[in-house]
């Protein structure tokens, strides 16, 4: 196999390809790419045995066939070739041949052959949307995921079809995202997903906020995302996610409606002195005021006030202030509203003219 | 259902000995009994795993321990080092654990139900602790999970050593039935018998009787009994089961009749107990001396003092506990010093992140 290919349009799909692979792969295939070349295509494709990408460029092909490198040596060395670089990349028997002007690489290669295959699958349903509607909904719910938990099931997003709606939940068992858009494509069945942790933040990544579409498709095994020149397939969490219905607080009496900036910003403010594990923040409500105390371990303190509109009754309540200022960053809305019930009830956060579109649900701290 | 609790009972494999093989290489791998001579009539202390191969125990008599294996190495108790140690894997258990209930040097009763790590899953804050306490001690400890103290320290003998046994709640029930009788925890080989001989010899003949029937036969520990053969040990892991005294005593090797020797002997005691009370930051009110005459029989004197005792007053306190027993005209095997009456505040509440109902992990 021989192609030669600019510095420029290699190294930034290089680099997505490159990001899945992990750094102790457990296999010595995992660690390398596969590369391929047909027509005048270029294909790299990493798998870390759950997750796939691929990647389409032209190059200039002078033979076509296939070989496999070290993803991270292949990276770095085109990585630190000049932009104007033309890179020739020849593989022969068991070396492939990295030549650009006067410098050349000779790097070992395993048989393509050993390459995983990914599984075919069967896609039922398939939606098209702009990039940015993905990224936002994906940037709305995706910091409340779990990471690292027992229930495995809450190492990741569930994703839900209903209706014409994708609905995005997250919840590490303290604080639940939801976010939700409307799709262009129906569905007869309500069904769902669980697409794990590391997929949905390289998904993240992969994504930009301009209109472009992308296509995302659901199996029951996985999932699988096309952008141009890029394909992305991730396996899913087989498990059950928990009734998010259930948790989601119905008749809080205490509304408080605050700009979502200020509000941000005094919160910010207060966690400077917040150094215990909690990071707890103290919230005292009174008519058209929302106060929040820090006191930390050495007793110094933090005191911020906030005219809010508020007419309920006094409340005190507790938080991990991180779980207040994670959803405040998520809502780009101006102003946010906030239904209490008590000190040892959830509060649901909703951006204020939101038709429960995005709800996000924070569990108190008991002091 | 009321709030399942989260239990872990660690035991350290082979303490006293596995201490003694960390920090000799040349114990290692050999059968070694931590204890008394073997010509002598101490017992077993402890004893390494390949010490008991050969079929020794603790508590057996170093004679037959030796009659058993005679090339095991004895060694004497270094009790200053265990108690070290001892405070290390405590410090490990109070990472974890919002209540600790120590047993012993080597095992306690830890309750993690409101730990957040691993998100509150007791399985891998067992694993975690045994991490922690190899990592800082180099030594082995087996673990048991489950949710009551009862099933916690059977689950912990369940595959020593270096073990982790978890018992769910949902197999609680399967479990005990299995289990024959001599295992459970408050049943020693007198109640066995007898409960051999009423046919019961598993934790299922148990819970065919009802609880008057074995209050009948068993007095108050029938309550016990019924409650556990159900899976049922509402005790509560208490690490505010203070201590209730400090307090330091010691046997003469003879007899002492001078009374202005048993003064000196019980200053000696009186700042052994003062420095404990110092590093365990109490203070306490009421000062006792305890006295066993040569003839066996003992007496307590004790005196409250209206504020704080200081080792000053301690001292000056100790001879008119003495004057007011026979020491002095009875020879005095025995003396012993402990203050009691500790000023207790009420415990401060930590801080608890409450969690959203998605229902319970174990």
């Amino acid at each position: 196999m021989q192609f030669t290919v600019s510095q420029e349009s290699i190294v930034r799909p290089l680099q997505l390809v490159c990001s899945i692979v992990e750094r102790r792969a457990t296999l010595p295939i995992l660690s390398t790419i596969l590369l391929r070349t047909h027509g005048q295509q270029l294909t790299m494709t990493s798998t870390d045995m759950e997750l796939e990408m691929i990647a389409t460029l032209p190059v200039a092909v002078e033979q076509e066939g296939k070989a496999t490198v070290s993803a991270r040596k292949f990276l770095d060395i085109c990585r630190a070739l000049p932009a104007n670089a033309t890179i020739s990349f020849q593989a022969q028997d068991n070396k492939a041949l990295v030549r650009a002007g006067k410098s050349r690489f000779s790097l070992s290669t395993l048989p393509s052959e050993d390459f995983p295959d990914s599984e075919g699958a069967h896609y039922t349903d398939e939606i098209s949307l702009p990039q940015s509607a993905l990224k936002s909904l994906l940037d709305e719910t995706s910091f409340a995921m779990a990471s690292q938990d027992v229930r495995y099931y809450l190492n990741g997003l569930l994703l839900e079809r209903e209706d014409n709606i994708l609905r995005a939940v997250a919840t590490d068992g303290h604080r639940l995202a939801l976010g939700s858009l409307s799709t262009t494509n129906t569905v007869d069945k309500k069904n769902s997903i669980i697409v794990p942790r590391k997929a949905i933040l390289e998904l993240g990544r992969l994504l930009n906020d301009s209109s472009d579409n992308v296509t995302i498709a659901f199996s029951q095994q996985q999932i699988k995302v096309e952008l141009p020149d890029l394909h992305f397939t991730s396996k899913l969490i087989d498990g059950q996610f928990p009734n998010y219905q259930r948790v989601l607080p119905l008749g809080g009496d205490k509304e408080v409606i605050a700009e979502r900036d200020k509000l941000k910003e005094a919160l910010s403010r207060a966690a400077i002195l917040s150094n215990d594990k909690h990071r707890s923040v103290r919230i005292n409500l009174d008519t058209n005021l929302f106060k929040a105390t820090v006191i930390n371990q050495e007793q110094e303190s933090a005191e911020e006030e906030l005219v809010v509109e508020y007419s309920g009754a006094a409340l005190e309540i507790a938080f991990n202030n991180a779980y207040l200022l994670d959803l405040l960053n998520a809502i780009p809305d101006e102003k946010v509203k906030m239904i209490f019930s008590d000190d040892n009830s959830s509060v649901l956060i909703t951006p204020q003219d939101d038709k429960l579109e995005r709800q996000y649900v924070v569990m108190p701290m008991r002091l | 259902m009321a709030h399942q609790r989260k239990i872990i009972h660690i035991d350290m494999d082979a303490f006293f000995a596995s201490v003694e093989q960390r920090d000799k290489s040349e114990f290692r791998g050999k059968p070694l009994i931590v204890g008394g001579k073997p010509n002598a009539r101490g017992v077993v202390a402890a004893c390494s795993y390949e010490a008991r191969k050969f079929g020794i125990h603790s508590a057996m008599p170093c004679s037959q321990a030796y009659r058993l294996c005679p090339s095991a190495i004895f060694v004497p108790p270094r009790f200053n080092v265990y108690r070290e140690v001892s405070e290390q894997i405590r410090a490990v258990f109070w990472r974890y654990a919002s209540e600790v209930e120590p047993l012993s040097l080597d095992e306690a009763y830890l309750d993690v139900s409101y730990t957040q790590d691993f998100n509150g899953s007791a399985t891998y804050i067992a694993k975690a602790i045994k991490n922690d306490i190899l990592s800082e001690t180099q030594l082995v400890a087996s673990a048991g999970v489950s949710y009551n103290k009862f099933l916690a320290k059977i689950a912990s003998d369940m595959d020593k050593p270096d073990g982790l046994y978890v018992i769910k709640p949902d197999q609680a029930l399967a479990f005990i039935e299995g289990l024959s009788i001599g295992k459970f925890h408050g049943i020693g080989p007198a109640t066995e018998s007898k409960m051999n001989k009423l046919g019961i010899h598993t934790g299922a003949d148990l819970r065919a009787w009802n609880e008057q029937d074995l209050v009948k036969y068993f007095g108050k520990s029938g309550h016990h009994f019924f409650h556990i053969s159900h899976g049922i040990d509402e005790r509560a892991v208490q690490s505010t089961r203070k201590r209730k005294s400090v307090g330091k005593e010691t046997t003469f090797q003879q007899d002492i009749q001078s009374i202005l020797a048993l003064r000196d002997h019980a200053n000696s005691l009186s700042e052994q107990v003062w420095e404990t009370l110092q590093s365990q930051k109490l203070t306490a009110k009421t000062l006792t001396l305890k006295v066993k005459y040569a003839n066996f029989t003992q007496v307590t004197r004790s005196i409250t003092h209206d504020s704080a005792l200081d080792l000053m007053t301690i001292k000056s306190l100790l001879p008119r506990l003495l004057n007011r027993t026979e020491a002095g005209g009875i020879a005095v095997r025995l003396i012993g010093v402990s203050v009691s009456g500790f000023d207790t505040k009420p415990a401060k509440k930590a801080k608890q992140q409450l969690a959203l109902g998605l229902g319970n992990v174990f």
